[in-house]
Order: structure tokens, then sequence, then C-alpha cells
């Protein structure tokens, strides 16, 4: 017990390294980009005098790092500023994209991990076979796949031809209850889809790798000798040792859904933080940009940090190497 | 085996629930033919609900529908009545009076009145807020003679204030703004107390923004017609079109590129609307830069433009010539007959520039010592074509022309530090030739991206300002304009003719000039109908 405390001490600390590390990456990152927040958030023509004001209101007027300062003393106070084109607080507008941004996240990962899995077994226990061909060239060709391509297709398709879906949004105005479910369900497939299309390449191949070195250690080769059916072979043994690597990647494959998330949020029009991130680069709204990342990076952090955790719970080896 | 058995199956159920189509008459949609709703795509959302800070076109439109201003636009420019009836010069052009409906009302039951008007451009002249800051520069301050009549005095005679200040100056309630530190730093994003034929009800950041209709809106007989307009946003004009044709939207408030206004021509279930713009593209030559500081060779320079082929190839016919002059055919009232665009001359091209002194002295084709820099928006679908255009005839001409296509907030910084040789570009709105060749052309013009600084241009422009009468204004204003055409402070290369798509569903809407009137104007969507 003392072990894994210890351990998840460690953890939790090297998250906050790396939390204060991508925040200030982000800090100087978006500083080099081109072009004044002011003009972004006035009409450009505005007189110099005006540009000048509101670059004081925003604290740009500042040296570099009395700005950096300045926002990790805010930032540790848990404010996440005022957005500059908005003028509401960040957290607000944040927190108010986020449960879309989880429902579509969570959903792709779900579904990713439901079909994956199978997929995964059906590919290793058919190795070299023509099924294992189909899955592993299918794999492959979603994780080339580009999000705004397939997009449109599937738009055309589903949105135009046939008309089964809508084009964009997350749900259909003033409807309630089961109306609203089926709603949300129906703007949902496609975003879903697509983002599930493109990293379940990833999991069926890591779980197939993995399987099929699994079903040739010896303890398998033992089960078999015994007489135990194959189905149980793999489902109950093979496969619990094989899933430890795709824990990893589910972790691992958090932060390319959220880096999906933003192209996949854009094209779809669903109205979550990867949409405001695309809206805020345009605008150069700095603190909004900035509360995104902090709130991502955040998430990717905790999410690998909790699959540290049950990786150590799972395999004590990892806590004793550590 | 079983769980996972399960899951397949619930997602499978799920699933096919969620293809089910919709039902066509659940209202969710807006274009399902529903009455009671005129939905609009738009590619962005609202980011200022302060209708005297935003700037985006998506607070534009939404924030017209909520905020009166003094006057409205008829096609050709022409002022028109809205919340003012009357208005006109006193003093001989040292003030203006201005009479208010009585019919106006703000949203929480208050009137509408001159203390309103006033308190508005008080607090805009007082913060300095936004462009309408930069059109007042003659106001001093003004004073309610009733609550329906307000009289404004000048520090100079200024026959552009009443143009300027009806359309540009939303008018906003001053018992609201009042209470706050800064008119321009109020976010007013909730609670909102308007006066518009429709007022914000529901706003879904991302998603969609529904304004319902004010009975009592007294512009358009027995209030507006449709319940509600939705704003939704989508994320670019493509995904608009295909939820027009999808039926999700009935009309999309972004003028659609050419190409794809071209591609809906033959659809059946969509109209196309032909609006003028109030601007024009252009090109403008630092004069402050040499080689560009000759007039030769800004006369070279625009010998060697195609315009004709601009216009047919980049813009797909759906642009006009304004026959190089800055007095564009959509203010029919501005425009001077006498104007001649600029003739394709390559050869005129060659000559005037070797007349300057250039050599090609390596027969590569190019004249020596000539090459120039050329800045543009690179998400100017129109502008990002004609520039290549532009650059295979100057090198026809002889002269390297290096193309710069910019990320748009690269492109501010560059042409606000004027750092370019040639800036390509376009105006939205220029709806006041005596104000806007003032901000455009004169010595301290915070818009002039051509540097020029002309005291013979400078005279005539105030001349035309300080007349108040537009025939007074005329004359100085055409001789202004022939000679920004003749010194090539700026080169004109279209005017270009919008197209707004709607569902064939819906009818009587009033055409504006500018995308940002267009049919999404006040008027047009009060009176909007099924047809």
């Amino acid at each position: 017990m003392k072990a894994t405390a210890r351990f998840a001490l460690k953890r939790a600390l090297r998250g906050l390294l790396t939390l204060w590390f991508a925040v200030t990456v982000t800090f100087f990152l978006l500083r080099l980009l081109p072009g004044d927040p002011a003009s972004a958030v006035m009409d450009p023509t505005m007189t110099a005098e005006l540009r000048d004001d509101l670059l004081r209101d925003y604290g740009l007027d500042q040296p570099l790092p009395v700005q950096y300062w300045n926002y990790m003393v805010q930032l540790a106070q848990g404010n996440l500023g005022i957005s500059f084109r908005q003028n509401q607080p960040v957290l607000g507008i944040l927190l108010e994209r986020l449960p879309w941004t989880l429902i579509l996240t969570g959903s792709a990962l779900l579904l990713t991990v439901v079909l994956g899995i199978p997929l995964g077994v059906l590919a290793a226990t058919r190795a070299g076979g023509f099924v294992d061909r189909v899955i592993q060239v299918g794999g492959i060709t979603g994780q080339s796949l580009f999000v705004p391509s397939i997009g449109v297709f599937l738009l055309y398709t589903f949105g135009v031809v046939l008309g089964w879906l809508p084009i964009g949004g997350a749900i259909d105005d003033d409807v309630t209850g089961f109306a609203a479910t089926t709603s949300m369900l129906r703007h949902l497939i496609l975003p879903c889809f697509s983002l599930v299309l493109i990293q379940l390449g990833a999991y069926v191949l890591t779980l197939r790798t993995t399987l099929i070195d699994a079903l040739g250690e010896d303890y398998c080769v033992l089960a078999r000798a015994k007489g135990m059916p194959n189905r149980r072979v793999v489902w109950k043994h093979a496969l619990r040792n094989a899933l430890l690597p795709t824990t990893t990647l589910v972790g691992l494959q958090l932060g390319f859904l959220v880096g999906g998330a933003v192209l996949t949020e854009t094209i779809y029009a669903y109205p979550g933080v990867g949409r405001a991130i695309y809206e805020a680069v345009g605008q150069l709204d700095f603190p909004v940009l900035q509360g995104a990342f902090v709130m991502l990076a955040f998430a990717v952090i905790a999410a690998n940090l909790l699959t540290d955790l049950a990786y150590g719970i799972l395999d004590p080896r990892v806590r004793t190497s550590s | 085996m079983k769980p996972i058995r399960l899951a397949a199956a619930a997602l499978a159920v799920i699933a096919a629930a969620a293809c089910a189509p919709s039902n066509p008459d659940s209202g969710s949609g807006g274009g399902k033919a529903n009455a009671e709703r005129i939905t609009i795509g738009t590619t962005a959302d609202v980011v200022n609900y302060n209708p005297l800070v935003g700037n985006s076109r998506t607070d534009t439109w939404v924030t017209n529908l909520m905020y009166p201003r003094l006057t409205g636009m008829s096609v050709d420019g022409k002022r028109t009545p809205y919340l003012a009836t009357k208005w006109e010069y006193t003093d001989g052009g040292m003030g203006a009076t201005v009479t208010l409906n009585p019919g106006f009302k703000w949203s929480d039951g208050k009137p509408v009145t001159a203390d309103d008007v006033i308190f508005t451009i008080d607090a805009v002249k007082k913060e300095k807020i936004g462009i309408v800051a930069g059109l007042i520069a003659a106001y001093d301050s003004a004073t309610a003679v009733s609550p329906t009549e307000v009289k404004f005095k000048f520090t100079r005679p200024d026959g552009t204030f009443l143009d300027n200040v009806g359309f540009w100056m939303p008018v906003v309630p001053k018992h609201v703004f009042e209470a706050q530190p800064s008119v321009q730093k109020f976010a007013n994003d909730s609670n909102w107390v308007s006066a518009g034929p429709y007022k914000l009800a529901k706003v879904e950041r991302g998603q969609r923004y529904v304004l319902e209709r004010v009975d009592s809106f007294p512009l358009v007989d027995g209030g507006p017609k449709t319940k509600e307009v939705v704003f939704r946003v989508y994320p670019d004009v493509n995904t608009e079109v295909l939820a027009l044709r999808n039926g999700e939207i009935d009309l999309i408030a972004n003028a659609l590129p050419p190409a794809l206004a071209k591609s809906v021509e033959g659809d059946s279930k969509i109209k196309s609307v032909k609006v003028p713009s109030l601007g024009w593209a252009h090109m403008q030559y630092n004069v402050k830069r040499a080689p560009l500081d000759r007039l030769e060779v800004r006369q070279a320079l625009a010998a060697a433009v195609d315009y004709e082929a601009i216009r047919r190839v980049a813009l797909q016919g759906k642009a006009v010539s304004s026959n190089s002059s800055v007095l564009t055919p959509t203010l029919k009232q501005w425009q001077d007959s006498s104007a001649k665009e600029y003739t394709f001359d390559v050869a005129k091209a060659k000559t005037l520039l070797t007349g300057a002194g250039f050599k090609d002295g390596n027969g590569d084709g190019l004249f020596d010592g000539l090459s120039l820099r050329m800045i543009y928006d690179q998400a100017d679908p129109n502008i990002a074509k004609w520039a290549q255009m532009v650059r295979d005839s100057h090198k026809e001409a002889g002269i390297d022309l290096k193309l710069e296509g910019l990320e748009r907030n690269t492109y501010i910084a560059k042409y606000q530090a004027r750092d370019y040789d040639i800036y390509a570009g376009s105006w939205a709105i220029m709806d006041n030739p005596p104000a806007n060749l003032g901000l455009a052309f004169k010595c301290n013009g915070f818009i002039n991206y051509a540097n020029a600084c002309d005291p013979a241009l400078d005279a005539l422009i105030d001349e035309a300002q300080s007349k108040v009468d537009q025939a007074a204004q005329k004359g100085p204003i055409q001789t202004a304009a022939k000679m920004i055409t003749e010194k090539v402070y700026d080169n004109v290369l279209y005017v270009e003719e919008f197209t707004i798509v709607h569902s064939a569903k819906w009818a009587n809407f009033d055409v504006q000039p500018s995308e940002l009137l267009s049919i999404v104007n006040p008027r047009s969507l009060a009176q909007a109908t099924l047809s």
C-alpha cells in the first residue's frame, strides 16, 4: 500500500511538471503568433491610440516575463482570465463547451475499445488469413484518413444524398426528453464515426500483435495441451495479458482524440472545446486559447496518470521497477 | 463474451434509432416548411453583443436585428427612414436636426428617445469607439429638443455627418448602457434590451442564436411576419450549402464564392439574389516607396493588369467594372460617366517603364531592379485567384511581382505597418464618398493604404465634406476621384456582385447593398414570408 502511494505521488508530481511545461510552452508560443489581438478584436482600421488602449487593457503592453508571471499567478488562483473577444470569463466559456467534447471523445473512445477488442482478437486468431489481412489493411487505411476529407464525404452522403443525418450541430432546437436524446445521437454519429475510424486501427493492430505473442506463450500452449477449448484460452487467458499494452494505448490515444476533436468539431460544427480553439486562433484570443490548452493538457495528463496507476495495479512489476 | 455481445447489440439498436430520418414536422430544423421560423446559416459565433463594438459579420447580422440605426439604406445606397423619420442640416452645415419615429420602444417597454441617441453619440465620442469615432470628428454636442427631436452642433460645417451617423451608429438604450463603467467594455451578453424587429432570446454558443419577434416594431405593418429568426453556426460556406440543400436552413447569410454560386444555379429549390457591393476590390501602390513614388511606374503597373479577364475568370462574371474609379456603379448618384478604365496594354507598360529609365540588361524579359512585393489575405478566394493573374500579366510587361498570400492576422499586421509595395484587398463598405475618400486618401486618413499625401486632393475632399447637399458635394468629389485615378493612388479592379442564396420556399426579402445588409437586414427579415 505504501509502495502504491509512493508510486501515485511520483506520477502526480511528474504530471504537475508536465502541466507547467505545457502551460509555459503554450504561453510563449501564442505570443509568437503574427498579428495583433487588438486588431482581431476591433475593426482593424481603428486608430493607433485606441489600439494602444486595448493592448494596455489586455496587459499586452507589459514585458513578456511580467505577462508570464501575471498569468501564472492568476492561474494558480484558478482564474483562466477574461476573453479578449467576448469580454467574458474564459472558464465559463470553456465549461459551456466542455460537455460536448466529453460526449464526443468519450463515445469515440468507448466505441473504439468496444469495436477494437473483438476485431483485434479476430485478426490475431486468424493471423495470416484473409480476415486478418482485411482487418490490417482496414486499420492502416483508417489511420491514414484525413478528417476534413472524410468529413465532407460523409456529410454529403448521409446528410444531402441520403438525408438521414443532420449536416452540423449537436442537437436540434426545442427538443426534450427522448427526442432530445435521439437528436443528440443523430448529431453525434458522423463526428464520432470519423474519430473512431481514424484511431481504431491503432487499437486493433496493437492488440493483434500482443495477442499473437501471448498465444505463443507457454501457459497458452499448456492450457491447450490440457484440452481447454481454444475460445477459452483466447478470451480468458491470453486476452487478459494482451490487454495490458492496449490499456496504455487508451491513455496515450486520448491526446490524439483531443487533437482530432479540434478538426472533427470544426468540420461538423460540433460546439465543443475543439471548435472554440479553432475560433480563438483566428481571433488571437490568447486567454481562451491558453485556457483551452490548460484544460486539455490537464485532461490528457490526468488520463495518463490514471492509466499509469491502473497499469501499476494490474501489473505489480511496474510499481517495483519504478 | 456475453457482455460484449450485449454491448454490441445495444450499440446497434442506438445506431438504428439514431439513423431514423427526422420528422419533417417536428419544427427542429429551420427549413421544414415552418412559417414560424426562418433559419439562417452563418460561419461564426457572435463574439460581441455590444453593437457599438462588435466587428464581425455575424455580430452585425444579429445586433442589426436588435438595435436600430437612425437611417436604413436602399439598394442604391440612398438613406431611408428607420429610427429617424426626418433629418436635415441646419445653420449652413454647422448643425443638424433629426426627428425620431415615436413608435419605437425598447423591449422593456421604455420608449426610444432623443436621450438614447445623444447618450450613444456622446459615448462613442468620449470613448473613441470603433469606426464611428473617426467619422464624427466635427461633432461637438447635441441637445434633445423634445423626446423625438435631436439637435446636433458641429465645430465646422460637415455634410457627411448625417449619412455617417445614420448608417454606422446603432442606437443603444441609455438606461442600460449608462450604468456601465465603460460603454466600450460592456459585454452586453445577457438580459438584452433592444428595439429592433427581433430580440435575442436564446444563445447556444457554437450552435444557434434564437431571436423572437417584437410585435410592436413600427416599420412593418402588423409587425414582423415570422415569429423567430434563428442563426445557426456552420464551419464554412460549403457546409452551409449542404445544409440549405438538406433543408436544415432557409438562407445563407454569407455571400457565396463565385464558383460555389455557379454550382447552385440549376437547383430549383434554391433561389439566388444578386446583391451589389458597397465597396471595391483594388490594388494600392505604396507611394512612399521607390519606385512606386513615380507616377509613370504606377501607370505602367495599372496598364499591366487584364481587368476584363479578372472579372470573367476569377470572378466568373460576378463583378462589374468601376471604370477604374472610386465612385462605383452601386452609388449611381455619385458616379462619373466620363470615367474610363485603365487599358490593359503590355506594350504601353513597357514603354512607360523604359521611359522611366528601367532596362532589361540581362535579357531575361524582366526589367532590372523592378521586383515588387504584393500582400493579400490568402483566405480570400477571389483575391487568391486574381493575384496570380496579375503576377502573370505583370511578367508579360517585364515586371517581377512576388506574391505574399498571408494568414489574416499577419496580413492585418503588415498592412497596418504599411509593410508592402502593393496592397491587394477589398473594401466592404464605402457608402459615402466625401467621408470615405477622406479616410482613404487624405494625408492623415487612417485607411490611407497608398500612403498618398496630395494637398490638392485633400482640398477637394475638404470642400466636398463642408457642403451640406449632395448636388454641391458631387463636383469636388468627382474631381477628386478623377485625380485618384489619374495619379493611380488606387487601382480599382472591380465591384463584386454578391450571390446570396435562400430556399425557394421564402420570398418578399428586401435587398440592400453589401454583404452586411443583403437580405439579412432588419427590414428584409421582418417582411419575409413563405412563398
